[in-house]
């Protein structure tokens, strides 16, 4: 069977099922990367220029563990989802970039995606690009493209309606609740917003496992994919008017949906050097200033260390349950 | 109404000539000082700490002319994918923040770029008439056009010029003639009347100076506070710099040839595709094109200027070294933290390291002997001898 690469980075978190199920559907078999370890940022770091983002070097990494594994490598270049807003220039460069980093790299399946540009559109771009590497029969990539967004808005549904985050969602996990937390005292469970691109949150090796520390210090949390996207979309419209780039309502819509639903602290979290959110996440930063609700903005690289991390976590969530407990 | 407009480049020139033909005098249009370390200051401090230095200067720029009483700004948008499109929507914020009540006016540059900038000129200049306005946006035009040729005289001039900064005070008193000319005819007269005498300018013996493009992020490489005046430094090393993003050339394609399909960066985008299929946004891809059309040229290097954090130069920047073609790249990120003396120290060594090369070269003939990814050298009898060298019988030896 003909074996295709997927990266376990960027895009990866939300369109996984997705891809899996049209790639099935055609007949392939999937190669996803390990989670990202030391070894894997190592590869990446290596050969892209310092200035890339974090993200985008590990992605390198997850290509370069892939290489020689499949016969394929999946690299969409993601121009718009939709709504005229773009995406940031890497994920369009993603493609060449690792063309020409990773030499040794499978043939790169790079359909362009631009959802402004009509379904018809998009179905040639999936056929030319990867479809026909597959099959010649075009109602066969037209059923695939089909199950596949099923599947993807199945999954989202999945996310908003069980309240699982993206990671969960794709290990099939339970619903959990957060009423069921260790902490019996009201006054104590705390309701923290943690915003930020799923590739930033769910990767550990780049959040240094954010989430269950958070929820190890008692915690209840909530992630912008638990909300229904067009919600997301109506906040962020209040807030900042119309999108300017793809996943950005999943931190401005998101923050703007949970201050206003009145949750105890926000903690954004952004790698260093993302453009969209060096712009985006100040518009929250002042809101949140507005109604007064605590905000820690989290700025992460390659050089972020654990230890540090955990004591402005601690520092927040000890701050955040003292305000608590005043009012 | 009092208009503050952000500095780039001269485009202040051409936005004053502009505004006195209509009428509006140095009341209604307010020019905040040349960009400077207080500009620069102002904007680190109120700045989002992550935006890109083109945000930061220009922030800097429209405080400095709120201060100086201005109620309206001007700022660029554009439904790219790079920054330059929130830059409006941030700056209003912080400009309110800070207790200016200023109205912003923004100009769209991705589409319908003509009719939004003669519309805006209109409502700006409370409705004068169609006539005037098209007659006013000319006499801008011409004065822009005029800096932007003798600008590439300057460059030209100042690498092998005798007496070292003669090129550059000429040039500064062309930019103050061509800012004081009241029509046409005197910026006619004047452009010529330069670019005479920078061609009279005592040249060295040396005929044939280094030639180095400069391409990049389009407000870095125009903007000299932003780029720490590398193209004079470069003259003074001796070295001709040629670059193709100018102010002239966008209004002269972007404004008029692109609607009638004719697109100048055709030629690059051509170049670039065996290596970046798309656009990136910003001017990505045509860093890329440019650097396979320099190495074409007969260039002997590119200096890619990028504001740090630059998410479309970061693309182009991973992707033009391993590029095939052969040329030297020195990327140099502009940011708040640039120093003077660590940019010469690297364009110093960068400009030896061309000369040697180019020495090399013309004593090899046309024989390619380096390779961009190992910029320091074998010595003669190595190089050779690895030429001739056949592989095979070493690797032979190595599985027997």
């Amino acid at each position: 069977m003909v074996k295709v690469g997927i990266p376990r980075a960027l895009l990866y978190y939300q369109y996984y099922p997705a891809w899996k199920t049209f790639f099935e559907e055609l007949g392939a078999e999937i190669v996803v990367s390990q989670p990202t370890n030391q070894a894997i940022f190592a590869c990446g770091n290596e050969r892209a220029v310092a200035e890339t983002c974090l993200p985008v070097k590990i992605f390198f990494g997850h290509v370069i563990s892939l290489a020689d594994k499949c016969d394929y490598m999946f690299i969409p270049a993601v121009r718009s989802m939709g709504d005229k807003a773009y995406n940031c220039s890497k994920f369009l460069g993603l493609p060449d970039m690792s063309k020409a980093l990773v030499p040794e790299c499978p043939p790169i399946l790079d359909p362009e995606i631009d959802l402004n540009k009509g379904q018809r559109h998009l179905f040639q771009v999936i056929y030319n690009n990867v479809g026909r590497y597959f099959t010649s029969d075009k109602g066969k990539v037209k059923k695939a493209i089909e199950r596949s967004r099923e599947a993807s808005l199945a999954y989202r549904q999945r996310t908003c309606d069980e309240g699982l985050t993206w990671v969960e969602a794709i290990e099939g996990k339970q619903h959990h609740d957060h009423s069921q937390s260790s902490d019996s005292n009201p006054y104590k469970r705390l309701k923290v917003a943690v915003i930020g691109h799923p590739y930033v949150v769910y990767d550990d090796f780049v959040s240094h496992r954010l989430i269950s520390r958070l929820e190890s210090m008692g915690a209840g949390i909530f992630t912008p994919e638990q909300v229904p996207p067009e919600t997301l979309d109506m906040c962020m419209a209040r807030l900042v008017g119309k999108a300017h780039w793809s996943f950005e309502a999943e931190i401005v819509g998101a923050g703007e949906y949970y201050l206003e639903s009145g949750v105890d602290g926000i903690i954004s979290v952004a790698v260093f050097a993302c453009g969209p959110d060096s712009m985006m996440l100040d518009m929250v930063r002042h809101s949140a200033g507005n109604i007064g609700t605590p905000f820690l903005q989290l700025s992460l690289d390659e050089h972020t260390s654990a230890g540090g991390l955990i004591t402005r976590l601690e520092a927040f969530i000890d701050m955040v349950r003292r305000k608590k407990a005043c009012v | 109404m009092r208009i503050g407009i952000p500095h780039f480049g001269n485009v202040y020139i051409p936005v004053k000539a502009m505004a006195n033909k209509l009428g509006a005098g140095g009341e209604d249009l307010i020019i905040p000082p040349p960009t400077s370390q207080r500009t620069l200051d102002l904007g680190v401090k109120y700045s989002p700490v992550e935006a890109c230095l083109p945000y930061k200067l220009t922030l800097g720029n429209l405080i400095e002319a709120c201060e100086l009483g201005a109620d309206t700004v001007l700022q660029a948008r554009g439904t790219g994918i790079c920054r330059l499109g929130y830059y409006a929507k941030n700056q209003e914020q912080i400009l309110r923040d800070l207790g200016y009540d200023a109205h912003f006016l923004t100009i769209d540059l991705s589409r319908h770029k003509l009719a939004s900038i003669l519309n805006m000129i209109k409502t700006l200049c409370h409705g004068a008439p169609w006539p005037q306005i098209i007659l006013a946006f000319r006499f801008g035009m011409g004065k822009l056009f005029a800096l932007d040729r003798i600008e590439k005289e300057v460059q030209k001039v100042r690498a092998v010029e005798i007496e070292k900064g003669l090129a550059n005070s000429i040039y500064r008193e062309a930019i103050q003639a061509i800012d004081e000319a009241r029509d046409n005819k005197e910026v006619k007269r004047l452009n010529r009347e330069y670019i005479d005498r920078l061609k009279r300018v005592p040249r060295g013996p040396q005929a044939d100076p280094l030639k180095i493009a400069l391409a990049g992020e389009i407000y870095v490489v125009i903007e000299p506070f932003a780029n720490m005046d590398i193209e004079m430094e470069l003259g003074k090393l001796g070295v001709e710099v040629e670059r193709t993003l100018t102010l002239s050339r966008w209004v002269k394609y972007s404004l008029f040839l692109n609607r009638l399909g004719i697109d100048e960066w055709k030629e690059v985008h051509k170049a670039a595709l065996p290596y970046l299929k798309r656009d990136v946004g910003g001017d990505g891809w045509e860093s890329v094109g440019e650097k396979v059309i320099c190495a074409r040229n007969g260039c002997d290097g590119l200096i890619h200027l990028a504001p740090f954090t630059c998410m479309p130069e970061t693309v182009a920047q991973n992707i033009m070294r391993s590029t095939k073609e052969d040329l030297p790249v020195l990327t140099v990120l502009c940011d708040e933290q640039m120093a003077k003396p660590g940019m010469m120290t690297r364009l110093e060594a960068f400009v030896d390291l061309l000369q040697f090369r180019r020495k090399r070269r013309r004593d090899k003939g046309n024989i390619k002997v380096f390779s961009n990814r190992l910029p320091v050298c074998h010595s003669e009898e190595r190089s050779d001898e690895e030429s001739h060298r056949d592989p095979s019988p070493e690797l032979d030896s190595g599985s027997g």
